[in-house]
């Protein structure tokens, strides 16, 4: 079919606008179906038919204490890295709209620096930086500030911070290409008609910025909530996520309930995203993204 | 280097490597080598019952314990069997179900824990039997010995601690780390993640003798555990992070995997082990059921667990034998840090798989809640 089309040239140009598009998703979407949707239609399966047909699971998760309360620790955790790295990413992206092409390309260079360690090796920065003899607490000491080193290491403070420094670059990046392609016009426009720096920020820079920052949020938010690594190496002995109770469960070879708390996760990211789609700024990423 | 009775051995491995990296980072001299590797005992031949052809395939947890396995087991058993020896990291129950559920057997012989070979046949018949007509019986103790799988490293979850943090008093026991007055500090113990919390060393706390820890009361290690809670700051999950939390003094006692221990005190960091009241751990072999090579893992695990196999291991990094005949290849000094040699091995307790095998799930369901209160 599409060799005819595109043998045949111009007499078939309309069909093929159709036909191409699919062709080039094509791979990827077989490669998803095969790796990933399948997959994941056994484990969905898994939670309710191993070894026989059973809601027992689902029973079972609903009266789980415990679920419930590193479920809860699992949504706070998530909510406030993301705000945290909303609150440090967001300067920096308009800083690094702002900066000319070479500048701009340098800080580009720092901000992505992160991705190229693991998140093991980062996590395990923050234990020597945030330890009682770590960097920070030495620091502190010798300023005069303290007295005596802080607890910071093995607390839920330690898990956030870690945590936002590993997730930063997904909400700059976002946020740094909406600002990039807002119009320099329109700010100078604002200017032009009075407005102080602070105004043009608040009323034009601001929210043309939202559907990047939305992006953003989504992005980490989601990222967070399966976060395995981190928490368990620099939290406290409550900081549980839900990720180290269904690792807990595979090791203990309780597959089906494993699948169960699995899905209850995947269910609650997807709630989450269908929710946000909802949401008018959103709706512009996408828009602005298929554009 | 990564030894336990549980799965995610790719993490721990980058975690080992991550360790390593960090401490040097911290101003640390980095973890060194002994100067001169040592000289090993050549294996020259082999009983014939346990030559072959065609290969094996291997999976074990990776790191630099399979570096040492492959000097100490695999490159000999290849050149002497005839047995083409392939071996691969990242071993796990896990992919030993998903293998033998989907009838795709990759591997031939993998190295697990025992309480995880017994929670998989209780599932199923995962396994193929040990062949113990090839094996070294007469020298490898009923301990060791079960119908799917054989031991074949001896290794301690022990007591480790600061050397400058008490005035040089020593911790002899797990009273005393319980003991908060005596020897002040924060603590760090194994938490439920992949392996199983400590319940044995709350009893020893308690008083409760060594000989009577098994069957656990569980009540009443909780009740133990209530009283040094507020004191452990960290209840690891991986054995890199006792020893790093020992090396960046956030801890002054740690319950460590004693292979661990080597590392850190090369390093120059003042900590030592504690042996007296330490759990007697083992890694062992297994074959998964329907594997392609079967006659040929079997041949393999009789090869690595003789005396001569068993001692090479032990020359490469720190953990014990199977094979009482082994400490005859080793000096005193390399025996000094072994939890095999004799006079290690009497002041450990046995680690009792088969009741853990029966209460993992009611003692982790237990532990969550209480960790959480």
């Amino acid at each position: 079919m599409a060799t005819v089309a595109i043998a045949s040239g111009r007499l078939s140009r309309a069909p093929l606008r159709h036909t191409a598009p699919i062709l080039l998703v094509a791979p990827l979407a077989l490669y998803m179906a095969a790796f990933y949707a399948l997959p994941l239609a056994s484990m969905l399966l898994r939670s309710i038919a191993d070894p026989t047909w059973t809601m027992e699971n689902y029973r079972r998760l609903a009266g789980d204490a415990v679920f419930l309360h590193v479920f809860g620790t699992t949504l706070r955790t998530a909510l406030i890295v993301t705000l945290g790295a909303l609150a440090f990413g967001y300067p920096v992206a308009l800083a690094l709209s702002r900066l000319r092409q070479g500048a701009a390309t340098l800080v580009l260079i720092i901000v992505l620096l992160p991705f190229w360690t693991s998140v093991l090796v980062r996590s395990y920065a923050w234990m020597v930086l945030l330890g009682r003899k770590g960097l920070v607490n030495e620091a502190l000491i010798a300023t005069g500030l303290i007295d005596a080193p802080l607890k910071l290491l093995n607390t839920p403070f330690a898990v956030h911070i870690a945590m936002i420094h590993i997730l930063l670059p997904y909400m700059i990046l976002p946020i740094a290409s909406v600002l990039r392609q807002i119009d320099g016009a329109l700010l100078r426009a604002a200017a032009g008609l009075g407005a102080p720096p602070r105004r043009v920020f608040l009323q034009v820079v601001l929210p043309l910025s939202i559907p990047g920052v939305a992006a953003g949020v989504l992005l980490v938010f989601v990222l967070s909530l399966g976060f395995y690594i981190t928490p368990a190496l620099v939290g406290g002995p409550r900081d549980l996520m839900l990720s180290m109770l269904i690792a807990q469960q595979v090791d203990l070879l309780n597959w089906p309930y494993a699948a169960c708390l699995s899905t209850a996760l995947l269910a609650a990211t997807l709630l989450l995203i269908l929710v946000s789609l909802r949401l008018p700024g959103v709706r512009d990423v996408l828009r602005t993204a298929t554009r | 280097m990564t030894i336990s009775d549980h799965s995610r051995r790719r993490f721990l491995g980058l975690a080992a490597w991550a360790t390593a990296g960090m401490t040097a980072l911290g101003g640390a001299r980095s973890f060194a080598q002994p100067a001169s590797p040592p000289k090993m005992p050549e294996i020259t031949a082999i009983p014939e019952k346990l030559k072959g052809s065609g290969e094996v395939r291997i999976a074990a947890y990776g790191g630099t314990a399979q570096d040492a396995e492959r000097t100490a087991y695999f490159a000999p058993f290849e050149r002497l069997s005839g047995v083409k020896t392939l071996d691969f990291p990242g071993a796990d129950v896990n992919k030993v179900k998903a293998m033998v559920d989907t009838g795709n057997v990759e591997w031939d012989v993998v190295q697990l824990g025992r309480s995880t070979v017994k929670n998989l046949m209780k599932k199923g018949d995962y396994f193929e039997k040990i062949d113990y007509d090839l094996v070294d019986v007469g020298n490898i103790d009923p301990l060791y010995r079960y119908d799917y799988a054989l031991d074949m490293l001896v290794w301690s979850q022990v007591m480790a601690y600061r050397t400058d943090a008490f005035k040089g008093a020593v911790p002899n026991g797990w009273a005393d780390f319980w003991d908060t007055k005596k020897f002040p500090g924060d603590r760090t113990l194994t938490g439920a993640g992949p392996s199983t919390p400590e319940l044995e060393f709350a009893l020893l706390a308690a008083g409760v003798p060594p000989d009577k820890i098994y069957p656990i009361d569980i009540d009443k290690a909780f009740e133990s555990y209530d009283k040094i809670k507020a004191s452990v700051v960290k209840w690891w999950e991986t054995g890199a992070v006792p020893v790093q939390m020992l090396s960046d003094r956030e801890v002054v006692l740690a319950s460590v995997w004693n292979g661990r221990m080597a590392a850190i005190q090369a390093a120059g960091v003042p900590a030592a082990i504690s042996w007296n009241q330490g759990l007697l751990k083992r890694d062992c072999w297994a074959v998964p059921k329907n594997a392609p090579n079967k006659a040929n893992a079997m041949k393999f695990i009789a090869f690595s667990t003789l005396a001569i196999s068993q001692a090479r291991l032990s020359m490469l990094i720190p953990y014990g034998s199977v094979n009482n005949k082994s400490a005859e290849y080793l000096t005193e000094k390399q025996l000094e840090i072994l939890p095999s040699a004799p006079a290690i091995r009497s002041q450990l307790i046995p680690y009792n798989y088969e009741w853990w095998v029966d209460n993992r799930d009611t003692v982790i369901g237990r532990w969550n809640k209480w960790i959480l209160a």
